[in-house]
């Protein structure tokens, strides 16, 4: 156990507010236990086989009670990127136009510029006027946008195939009725990385677009411990936020007002109303983000940032552009279910002096 | 007044363009950081300004 100790405990996750998450504490208690059992092949039919076949099928029931799908649906990505491509492309024909958004992921945009698609803008408040489309017509939706936390509207008017983008918030929005594809990262709910989840509502308007020889909609390996260990995860995560959810809201609620209140000449990303409580983007005019996300980190204080000056590409976040808001100067924030009072106390006292010195 | 900020990254330009903006009530402003035009836009509308471009990496801006 001193190992799983001293994992979480560099830089305990509390004073954290970067996007990525440790392994949950029960998942990863499960682990050693799922490596033991989950390792031979489902699809044999020796005994160890047999096994691992059945603990598959009881992480198939979790995701699908979880993510509001039948189990027979649930499919297991070794790679969650290539679900950007099974989703879309699948239900795309000839003659369908792609409809997305500009805030949509890069994946989107690279099918996008590879077969042709139209792009939809995107207000300043987040909000997407999504167009009616024809039967034929695909639209890629996003159930939150993962780095603002704003909430997409169901696009019910929409009369075409839906491919839904729920990376960002894993079980925490449910699917709209009206949806074809849908794809999750384990990543969400603090579940080991290396495991999407995919779903095809209805095969008979989907076809495979990878080389295919039989009915498996991806023939990559995945590992079956990884699965347990995210379906695990998956329960607890869930628990933990039902029962943090209005702590963060009144967290996130307490950030905005300090920025506005105390600090001043910032542009923060939707409001409380429309977006989820974990995901909090802000802009603070005249700072250098890479000095501003440099500072905290000598205070054990970590963010992450949209900022060009931050990026390997030197281009500022397509998706702060896209709604208008300042790109120099970004702060993304993820609050997550062990963040405590304290944590963002420390970390708005101390933003406010770094800001302070910076703008001089 | 004309401001050259090229070759300089953001938030360099629309931190000398606020400065240079008090004292002139017009200024153009040269950059070509990628993050300029969609600053710009933001600045504007948070600080009650107005922009247009005027010309490669060129901008006009005023107060409003």
């Amino acid at each position: 156990m001193s190992t799983a100790g001293t994992v979480l405990g560099v830089g305990s996750i509390t004073s954290q507010f970067q996007r990525e998450t440790p392994l949950h504490p029960a998942a990863r208690a499960f682990l050693e236990d799922a490596f033991d059992r989950g390792w031979a092949d489902p699809t044999k039919i020796h005994g160890q086989s047999r096994q691992a076949a059945i603990l598959l099928n009881g992480a198939k029931e979790i995701f699908a009670a979880h993510l509001g799908i039948r189990s027979d649906q649930v499919e297991f990505l070794a790679d969650p990127t290539s679900g950007f491509h099974l989703g879309t492309s699948g239900l795309l024909q000839e003659s369908s136009q792609f409809f997305y958004s500009a805030v949509d992921r890069s994946e989107i945009f690279a099918i996008a510029e590879s077969r042709g698609g139209a792009k939809i803008k995107v207000d300043l408040d987040g909000s997407i006027d999504y167009p009616e489309g024809r039967p034929i017509d695909l639209l890629a939706w996003q159930t939150i946008n993962g780095e603002t936390g704003i909430i997409a509207t169901h696009p019910q008017n929409f009369a075409g195939r839906l491919f839904v983008d729920a990376t960002a918030s894993g079980a925490d929005i449910s699917l709209p009725e009206n949806w074809n594809t849908a794809l999750w990262n384990s990543r969400a709910w603090e579940g080991p990385a290396g495991i999407g989840i995919f779903a095809v509502a209805d095969k008979a308007i989907w076809r495979n677009p990878l080389p295919h020889i039989d009915q498996r909609i991806s023939s990559s390996e995945f590992s079956i411990p990884l699965v347990m260990a995210s379906a695990i995860a998956l329960e607890a995560h869930t628990r933990d936020y039902a029962e943090k959810r209005g702590a963060l809201s009144i967290l996130n609620n307490r950030i905005r007002n300090f920025l506005n209140a105390e600090i001043g000449d910032v542009d923060i990303a939707g409001s409380s109303t429309t977006t989820v409580p974990y995901l909090l983007s802000f802009s603070l005019l005249y700072i250098d983000a890479e000095r501003l996300v440099n500072q905290l980190d000598r205070l054990n204080i970590s963010v992450d940032s949209g900022s060009a000056c931050s990026s390997a590409n030197m281009e500022p976040s397509h998706v702060l552009a896209a709604m208008g808001l300042l790109t120099h100067g970004n702060v993304r924030m993820r609050l997550h279910n062990q963040t405590s009072t304290e944590n963002v106390e420390s970390f708005l006292s101390k933003l406010k002096t770094i800001v302070e010195d910076l703008r001089k | 007044m004309e401001l050259n900020c090229l070759g300089m990254r953001c938030p360099i330009p629309i931190i000398q363009l606020a400065q240079a903006i008090k004292t002139n009530p017009e200024v153009i402003l040269l950059s070509d950081d990628p993050a300029t035009l969609p600053d710009l836009s933001a600045w504007s509308r948070m600080t009650k300004h107005q922009y247009s471009i005027v010309g490669r990496n060129m901008y006009l801006v005023k107060r409003l």
